[in-house]
């Protein structure tokens, strides 16, 4: 299956939600702790027997780049979280020399994930180690809105796949706030570990479920509508769960990568949960994707410095 | 460092769960500072904004004292040229410097930090720009850079000239009052009170450096000097001065501008220095041929934080890495190279195999060869354009000269010449060196590989 091999360390991957054949990849020198970043944008063979990646294009930033996201409204803008608290917009149909189309400075310090709105297409929010949240759109020059109300950093923000004014932030102060952008506070507190919480993601099918990943190695799915308990646990994880995500396909999958090297994939309703385990990063597993043209595709990359793609069920480090 | 520090803390946390949200740092694994620090070589990743950078030097051309082209000229009138090429090639506003600091040598010290103050003045600078001198002889324009670059990097402010100015017409070198008698006691005093000369017997004496070997070194120093001249290599670094010149016969004024050193002789040639006279003793072996001449001049180096520089998009000609003063015995003042240069390199976390370029101070060509043989330099690495015995050696001034001719030589020699080290023997017994590096160089990390295919920047990278 398709394997390139960045030159930083990998952060983040993401499938274009535009092109079945395209992905890109967020890279930080020196495992992110200094030095520069990179953006690759990778372009896959069209036939599915050959393994041929090819480099559109790689933009170099000034401070490692820790997540990236595609637009959902022109096919070729990329937004990038950069550890220099810098929030910076790419056109990949545009020659480097010419990139970043846009540099918002806000954030005081490193923006850790970013997620443009599926649904209104029109903005996208960052979540940073500045302990804050912001709502972004692509055309303003500052940000929109700014929450604040987590204790220690924000490690990821998602917005509900339904509701376009809805989404959850992850902290590492243990708690996940659920916000509604027309309300001036978090509208929801979920204290769902007891440990930091690095990622969450809603459910493609179910606008009430949200799956939490924790540096308590579990991951946990959550009703919204009554958070006292977890709707399951899901442990498998030999160390901090760094990031998931559910499938666009398959009501109950997800996806998730950790810092104990592995990919594993979920299927939180049936009983013996733990669907897949891929084991091909030789550091830690730190950005995960599924896409949402092709359904079992896989992507993920990690501190080795690889990127892999593949099609569940198949080996990734399969020639 | 710090941003790194506390990257390293976040991400130690998620191996390291602590269910309070305190987030102690107490546990048995913790993140640390590199010790080679942010001076060593191998981590030179990225450029870092607290980097003391020059983003300018320049100098008036040298001339000979009492004969040649600044004859006529007051000392403020050299050091104002340069202090105003500064402002006017880079632009920066001259009300944000921080502080001037002037190395100068042999004019009474008031007096001459109220002719700097002066020069400031018609170069200018506002009243608010403070302005003072620094004498550490025969490095003291080295020392000005040096202290400005240590003042930028304990924060005092964040933009500053290091410059230095003599003219030897003016002040000559002379001892002014009487000698404390104490001095025939301490063996070492007293040979603070010999001739440069002297000493320079001395070394030639005591380390065995033959005549011809001296004069070989003169002669390639004119030789490169020349050479560099014809092809206008000085022109980048030398800013024209409009000045006068009296005929000492008629008395008659004639407006005039220098800029080319007026010492260097194309055709100096060993049969022509043999049969110079030794100056300081009778079979010895310095003579005014294998000396550095005695000159008027001055320069000036503009620094500022990188980040600084970043903001104002100027370019930059170098890093400020390391400094470094010792002392020696003083009747072989000479040989302070040999000590000072392996203890500025030792200190940028380098070995002399790194460097790939050396300015050192021809004082004598006794001391200046011994240094080189000494330390085991490569010939082709020092003083590519000629040193004093050609140029000449105003003494103040020599330090902010070497600034000025290091990195322009450096900057045209591109990638390849990484560090550049200045060094310089000092009356009295001491020896002076500083490191620089060129602004753009990072090492390739062993586990980030080199990606070739890099034509591409994004201007963001830039």
């Amino acid at each position: 299956m398709p394997i390139f091999k960045t030159p930083f360390n990998g952060y983040s991957v993401k499938f274009s939600p535009f092109f079945e054949h395209r992905l890109a990849v967020a890279t930080a020198q020196n495992f992110g702790i200094l030095g520069n970043g990179r953006i690759h944008v990778l372009d896959l063979a069209p036939s599915p027997t050959s393994h041929a990646v090819t480099e559109l294009v790689a933009f170099d930033t000034a401070d490692g780049v820790y997540d990236l996201a595609w637009s959902e409204s022109h096919d070729s803008l990329l937004i990038a979280a950069v550890a220099d608290g810098s929030v910076k917009l790419f056109d990949t149909a545009l020659p480097p020399t010419q990139n970043p189309l846009r540099s918002f400075q806000e954030h005081s310090r490193e923006v850790h994930s970013v997620d443009y709105n599926p649904t209104r297409r029109d903005s996208f929010l960052t979540a940073s180690w500045d302990d804050t949240i912001k709502l972004w759109t692509v055309d303003r020059p500052t940000s929109v809105r700014t929450f604040k109300e987590h204790a220690y950093c924000v490690y990821s923000a998602a917005w509900n796949p339904r509701h376009a004014d809805v989404f959850a932030s992850a902290s590492g102060d243990c708690t996940v706030r659920i916000w509604d952008v027309r309300e001036p506070g978090s509208t929801m507190i979920i204290p769902a570990h007891e440990f930091e919480i690095l990622s969450c993601d809603w459910n493609k099918y179910d606008e009430c479920c949200l799956a939490t990943a924790s540096v308590d190695k579990s991951i946990r799915v959550w009703d919204v509508r009554n958070y006292r308990v977890p709707l399951s646990v899901l442990n498998g994880h030999g160390y901090a769960v760094r990031k998931v995500k559910f499938s666009p396909f398959r009501r109950s999958m997800m996806v998730s990568c950790s810092y104990d090297m592995t990919v594993c994939l979920w299927d939180y309703m049936v009983e013996d949960a733990l669907v897949g385990r891929y084991d091909h990063h030789t550091e830690f597993a730190v950005g995960v994707d599924m896409s949402v043209l092709v359904e079992g595709l896989l992507a993920s990359t990690g501190w080795d410095e690889m990127v892999y793609v593949w099609q569940h069920g198949t080996d990734p480090r399969a020639p | 460092m710090e941003k790194a520090i506390k990257r390293q803390q976040v991400l130690l946390d998620h191996l390291r769960p602590s269910s309070s949200s305190s987030h102690s740092y107490e546990s048995a694994v913790s993140a640390s500072a590199c010790l080679a620090g942010d001076s060593a070589a191998y981590q030179r990743t990225c450029a870092y904004g607290d980097d003391v950078v020059i983003v300018a030097a320049y100098r008036t051309a040298l001339c000979k004292s009492k004969r040649g082209g600044f004859k006529d000229t007051f000392p403020d009138d050299l050091l104002a040229p340069v202090l105003r090429a500064l402002i006017e090639k880079t632009n920066v506003n001259p009300s944000e410097v921080g502080d001037i600091v002037v190395g100068t040598v042999l004019a009474p010290g008031s007096q001459r930090a109220s002719e700097c103050r002066m020069a400031a003045f018609y170069a200018g600078f506002p009243e608010t720009v403070p302005i003072r001198t620094v004498n550490r002889q025969c490095s003291s324009g080295l020392q000005a850079v040096a202290d400005v670059a240590a003042a930028i990097k304990a924060g005092f402010y964040d933009i500053g000239i290091g410059a230095g100015l003599e003219s030897m017409t003016v002040n000559p070198m002379a001892w002014d009052g009487s000698i404390n008698p104490k001095v025939k006691t301490f063996e070492q005093a007293q040979n603070c009170l010999l001739p440069m000369g002297v000493t320079s017997e001395n070394v030639a004496h005591r380390f065995s450096v033959t005549r011809q070997e001296q004069d070989q070194a003169a002669v390639d120093s004119h030789r490169k000097a020349a050479a560099a001249t014809a092809a206008g290599k000085f022109k980048d670094e030398i800013v024209p001065v409009a000045t006068k010149l009296v005929d000492p016969k008629t008395g008659e004024e004639k407006p005039v501008t220098i800029s080319v050193d007026d010492g260097i002789r194309p055709n100096a040639s060993l049969s022509e220095l043999s049969k110079l006279k030794p100056v300081f003793k009778k079979d010895g072996t310095t003579t005014a041929g294998n000396s550095s001449q005695v000159s008027d001049g001055a320069g000036a180096v503009l620094l500022m934080r990188r980040s600084v520089a970043m903001q104002k998009g100027l370019p930059i000609l170098g890093v400020f890495r390391t400094f470094s003063a010792v002392g020696v015995d003083p009747a072989i003042m000479g040989v302070g190279p040999a000590v000072a240069i392996p203890a500025a390199v030792k200190a940028a976390g380098l070995e002399l195999d790194d460097i790939d370029l050396f300015e050192i101070n021809e004082a004598f060509a006794s001391q200046f060869t011994y240094c080189r043989k000494k330390l085991e330099l490569d010939p082709e690495k020092i003083n590519v354009n000629g040193g004093a015995m050609a140029i000449g050696h105003p003494l103040g001034a020599t330090g902010a000269r070497c600034v000025a001719t290091l990195l322009h030589e450096m900057k045209r020699r591109g990638k390849d010449c990484r560090f550049g080290v200045i060094s310089m023997c000092i009356g009295t017994g001491m020896g002076a060196a500083a490191v620089f590096e060129r602004g753009d160089a990072a090492d390739d990390l062993c586990n980030a590989r080199k990606v070739e295919s890099n034509s591409l920047l994004s201007k963001d990278a830039r």
